[in-house]
């Protein structure tokens, strides 16, 4: 088998359709959904499209969970002992274990709100995060800066399922939760560990979870106000081992990706 | 400050009083002394356990992303974690066995077993998933099974209680992957072809560890018959 197993040979069985995360980000469609006024964009009981919405929420948490389970295994495998420590393959190994509960979870939590495998296609964003060639890269865009987003998912899930009055929801979202914090603070931990003596290297794995940050706050999709469907969670980022300015900045980001998208929108309806 | 002696302590028992003295070792518990291998023997075998579960948590991780089937990639996810746990068991056990350097005594029990680890782990096609399991499940983890038995069996169970606790939770473990992963052979191979291709991959894989002896070489679980003499 050989080492750095690149998005395209991702193995799945015929169910799953795969989706490129630009095409959904630039997809003309957007423009109309953009002009229209659909209110606060937080998941609420009172859209019609609301149950539409979190099926296709759960089912990308539970593609998402299959990829960071290959990539937590990928990081097991693809690096000597040298450039990745046993302790720190340990860690990534317990991750496997945690993903693969979590792709059980949300395969069943996703039957439970009546939608299946494959209904909804699949973008690899999270894997292709995890595809770099430099072990801090990896925990810094996948630990870090998606398994941080993952935090706000759930956190904005479990909270939907405390509006919806939805118990099998709300305590699985909790335990997922539960098992995020951990997987960001290792990302955190050895980030810095591995860093301790190489500076440059820090600074360049941070610019890397800022760009993933950045991409992955899908132009509004995260943020700070009511305009955003997922909210940032600083409370669990920090017992992830965020500081308060890492938090600042990573509303800060969703905010300018927002903005960018806005500025994106305008363009395109003053050139149609 | 007063010290007690032992005959000063036996006077301060009342007279009169019931006696707590007790046979230091109860009837029912019939552990011996010796054990079969010394610090040095346990070390060896344990460094290859270590070496051989490393290589094999690695692979479980890197499989995940190229086999298609769902459960399968579930399994392999919390194999690969269990294995890693049982790595980690051994790399606490070797500085208790007068072994600080942990990574030099984590090392294969000759070239044979690297070949046999560098085999278990090639196949990478999405269409391998049999192979794969095949020689973890029926090759791999019995072998693993035997030689952790074996040591659990031999060694003392006084002298080297921590490495028979450690070997116990890791069976467990090997125990029900061997389960989960023969459960899962048997619900892929359902067609005579498969059958045919399950068994060449297990022949391939069982003549190489042949040549190496078992995971731990030669003698990996015991070459001879031992003798009772001199336990105490």
């Amino acid at each position: 088998m050989k080492r750095h197993l690149p998005e395209t040979e991702l193995a799945r069985d015929e169910r799953f359709r795969r989706n490129k995360v630009e095409d959904q980000i630039f997809d003309p469609r957007n423009l109309a959904m953009a002009t229209r006024d659909l209110g606060p964009a937080q998941m609420s009981v009172d859209r019609p499209s609301v149950s539409e919405r979190s099926r296709s929420l759960m089912h990308g948490i539970f593609v998402g969970e299959i990829q960071a389970l290959e990539g937590a295994g990928r990081t097991c495998f693809d690096f000597d002992d040298a450039d990745a420590p046993f302790a720190l393959k340990l860690d990534m190994a317990r991750q496997c274990w945690d993903e693969s509960r979590h792709v059980e979870i949300s395969c069943k939590l996703a039957d439970h709100m009546g939608t299946d495998i494959g209904e909804y296609g699949e973008s690899t964003f999270l894997y292709a995060a995890a595809c770099n060639t430099d072990p801090v890269m990896r925990l810094c865009g996948v630990n870090r800066a998606l398994e941080g987003l993952a935090i706000d998912v759930f956190s904005s899930m479990k909270a939907f399922g405390e509006t919806t009055e939805d118990p099998i929801l709300t305590f699985c979202e909790d335990w997922m939760l539960a098992d995020e914090v951990t997987h960001v603070k290792m990302g955190s931990d050895w980030m810095r560990r591995l860093t301790e003596n190489d500076l440059d290297r820090r600074e360049r794995a941070l610019e890397f979870q800022r760009t993933v940050d950045k991409v992955f706050s899908l132009g509004g999709f995260r943020g700070e106000s009511e305009e955003n469907p997922i909210q940032i969670t600083r409370k669990f980022r920090e017992l992830a081992g965020f500081s308060q300015a890492e938090c600042d900045e990573i509303a800060a980001l969703a905010q300018q990706a927002m903005d960018d998208a806005r500025s994106m929108v305008a363009a395109a309806a003053a050139a149609s | 400050m007063t010290i007690i002696t032992v005959s000063s302590y036996v006077d301060c028992i009342p007279e009169g009083s019931l006696s707590t003295a007790r046979a230091p070792f109860a009837p029912w518990d019939r552990r011996t002394l010796p054990g079969l291998f010394d610090v040095e023997e346990s070390a060896r075998r344990i460094g290859n356990y270590r070496w051989t579960e490393m290589r094999l948590f690695e692979a479980l991780g890197g499989w995940v992303a190229t086999v298609p089937e769902l459960d399968v990639k579930m399994v392999l996810g919390r194999h690969c974690y269990h294995h890693a746990w049982h790595a980690e068991l051994w790399t606490k056990r070797l500085p208790e066995l007068r072994e600080m350097n942990v990574d030099r005594m984590t090392k294969p029990a000759n070239d044979e077993m690297v070949a046999f680890m560098n085999a278990i782990s090639e196949p990478e096609a999405p269409d391998q998933t049999i192979e794969k399991l095949v020689g973890v499940y029926r090759v791999l983890i019995p072998r693993t099974i035997a030689a952790y038995t074996y040591h659990l069996h031999a060694t003392s169970p006084i002298t080297d209680s921590p490495t028979q606790r450690s070997l116990k939770h890791a069976l467990q473990d090997e125990f029900e992957g061997y389960c989960d992963g023969e459960m899962l052979l048997q619900s892929l191979i359902d067609t005579p072809e498969k059958v045919a291709r399950a068994m060449k991959r297990q022949t391939e894989l069982d003549q190489i560890i042949t040549a190496a002896g078992g995971i731990t070489g030669p003698g990996s679980i015991g070459t001879q018959p031992e003798t009772e003499e001199g336990t105490v």
